[in-house]
């Protein structure tokens, strides 16, 4: 027995005396949310190192004889001579469906005062993008429920769609529309019990913007019951740049997790000129060689592996993401809008003269495109707006040329007073997603006419009418285009009645 | 005065890769360095000479390890110690040891950037940490 017992003992000596190998250095100089750092001999790129205090850092620099890393916390504890470790490991964050409903920083943590996050898994914040074979063509819709793009500038699950405009242009407000929208789809699919309903999650990374500004779009979240199915990064102007440069990648991180289990997720990044901007703040300081505007080499590539991450997956789920890009003067040609509208399938541009027109979304219909989105619409869509886009261009040039005289013939008057009311039709106030069966019946009734005998500055009223006779009267009709997904003779038979039935009691 | 920093550098990179005979640091070469220095006074000696000291003081924090201890420690462990690093780095490493009761018990040994923990107040600290 005593055998035993020695033996047992000399386990737990061998486990006790167990030497654990770190790899040091020390701080040699630290300033504007950089630290220079000699040592750290085995250091890797990109790995996480421990700096006193429980400051975490990244090694983003490897040097000959030293080591640039960026302090991803309170700079102000940290000075010359101190200790650094090297952790082995990559920055990871939290994630999961524990993080739904909640507010984080980029490393993961609660921001919002609701208590800790009790999340199974992490991730790692920096991930190769799905190879080729791992995925699938984007087929699967995703509505914003924004009339003027479900109909126009279809995107699908799995897609980059980007949001480009200039400032007060109204960028957020489509992403947070279209966040509301799948709370709202996901609200009404996980009640109706069917199966193989998939609900889209959203998580929205706020880089660099005004804590003001998150605070209003959380309270717009919340107001309209989104939250629930929203995690939100934020990564504030106050935010050191460290973390407005991660915030992204950590979003993409927990967007990720629902698309390797089988789920559909939403990512907004708001925006993604901030986040080149912070980029760049910490290349300087790194003194990597600037380029073009300043911007590091690699600023295409900060971008392109970012938003690679964003795919649909054979077998698995999709993650769809809408960068914004925040534009100065409309100037696309800038370098990093360019950069971001080369790597997307596709984008929203939004103009500041529809804008102040009243033309809101002020979507630019001639210069917005989606490359991939079309396979992703359903039939429904493409039988009622199919031709939106070469009426809306052609009005767009009729009403150009109908400026310099008067003297039109019928049927030039007649393709102007349609655009006219196209274009008002598409006005839609701002957090207030239209179903995608509403925008069919509004659509079919524009097709068929119904809204050319209506005022064109009574277009609005109009149409506002016969989304609140459809959703309040024809529930049973809505649902059925929700589910068949197509406009046959029956139901365009069963629209037209509708239609009427409204013509009869709508009365300008 | 960044640039004259960074020619500086490359400099004392380039005397300490002389400074080496069989690949191991010569004394006689780095006093060779040093008489080069003084004759032929290259811009911004100063800056040389530190970034010079700088790769000179770690690579023989490479060759040497520091044992601290809390207790006693035996002749007989510091020989195990010395053979166990000489085979792990592949050279000859030239081993001091040195007291250390905030320790608590155990022992740390450094040599270069590696620190090998196996004291009491290091794993209290990894525990706190992950805690």
């Amino acid at each position: 027995m005593s055998t035993v017992l020695e033996q047992i003992e000399q386990q737990i000596a061998k486990l006790t005396t167990q030497a654990v190998k770190k790899n040091t250095g020390s701080i040699r100089a630290v300033a504007d949310g950089v630290a220079k750092i000699d040592g750290l001999s085995d250091v890797m790129y990109n790995e996480m190192v421990q700096f006193p205090g429980n400051v975490i850092g990244i090694a983003l620099n490897l040097e000959e004889d030293e080591v640039g890393c960026v302090v991803l916390g309170d700079v102000s504890q940290l000075k010359e001579g101190d200790e650094v470790t090297t952790t082995g490991k990559l920055l990871s964050v939290p994630v999961g469906k524990a993080l739904l409903g909640r507010a984080v920083d980029a490393l993961g943590r609660p921001v919002d005062g609701k208590g800790p996050i009790d999340a199974k898994e992490t991730y790692p914040v920096e991930k190769i993008a799905p190879g080729i074979v791992a995925r699938k063509s984007v087929s699967q819709p995703l509505f914003t429920g924004i009339m003027a793009i479900d109909s126009m500038i279809p995107i699908g699950r799995g897609q980059r769609e980007l949001i480009i405009g200039d400032r007060g242009t109204g960028k957020t407000t489509i992403a947070i529309d279209t966040i509301i929208n799948q709370a709202k789809i996901n609200k009404v699919g996980l009640a109706s019990g069917n199966k193989d309903f998939r609900p889209v999650y959203s998580i929205y990374v706020a880089v660099g913007q005004k804590n003001s500004n998150i605070v209003r779009t959380i309270a717009a979240l919340e107001a309209a019951g989104a939250l629930e199915f929203t995690i939100i990064v934020a990564a504030p102007a106050a935010d050191n740049p460290a973390n407005q440069y991660l915030a992204p990648y950590s979003g993409a991180a927990m967007g990720e997790w629902f698309m390797e289990n089988g789920l559909d997720a939403l990512i907004v990044y708001d925006d993604l000129s901030k986040h080149a901007v912070a980029y760049r703040q910490i290349s300087l300081i790194l003194k990597r060689p600037s380029g073009r505007e300043a911007y590091p080499g690699d600023v295409f590539y900060l971008h392109s592996r970012l938003l690679e991450r964003s795919a649909r997956l054979d077998g698995k789920g999709s993650l769809t993401a809408l960068p914004i890009i925040e534009t100065l003067a409309g100037d696309v040609s800038a370098y990093i809008p360019t950069n971001v509208i080369s790597i997307t399938d596709g984008q929203i541009f939004l103009e500041t003269d529809l804008f102040n027109q009243g033309i809101r979304p002020a979507v630019s219909v001639g210069l917005s495109v989606s490359r991939v989105g079309s396979a992703a619409q359903i039939k429904a869509t493409k039988q009622v707006g199919g031709k939106l886009k070469g009426e809306l261009a052609q009005f767009r040039e009729l009403a150009a040329f109908a400026q310099f005289g008067s003297d039109l013939d019928a049927k030039t008057k007649a393709q102007l007073e349609r655009g006219a009311r196209i274009v008002e039709l598409f006005k839609q106030p701002a957090f207030n997603p239209i179903p995608i069966e509403v925008q069919v019946a509004v659509l079919f009734a524009m097709q068929k006419g119904f809204f050319d005998p209506v005022d064109v500055k009574k277009v609005v009223d109009a149409a506002s009418s016969l989304k609140t006779f459809f959703t309040t009267r024809q529930d049973a009709l809505l649902t059925e285009i929700r589910t068949k997904a197509a406009l046959d003779k029956d139901l365009e038979a069963k629209l037209q009645a509708a239609c009427e039935s409204w013509k009869s009691s709508y009365s300008a | 005065m960044a640039a004259h920093s960074k020619s500086a550098q490359h400099l004392a990179r380039q005397l300490f890769r002389l400074s080496f005979e069989q690949d191991a640091l010569s004394a006689e070469r780095v006093g060779g360095v040093l008489a080069w220095v003084e004759k032929h006074r290259p811009a911004n000696p100063v800056i040389v000479l530190k970034a010079y000291r700088r790769l000179v003081e770690a690579e023989v924090a490479r060759s040497r390890a520091l044992v601290e201890h809390a207790g006693a420690v035996s002749e007989d462990i510091l020989g195990a110690i010395g053979a166990a690093l000489n085979r792990k780095y592949g050279r000859n490493i030239g081993l001091s040891a040195q007291a250390n009761p905030a320790l608590l018990a155990g022992l740390r040994v450094r040599v270069g950037d590696d620190v090998y923990e196996s004291s009491v107040s290091g794993q209290l600290a990894a525990l706190a940490a992950s805690v």
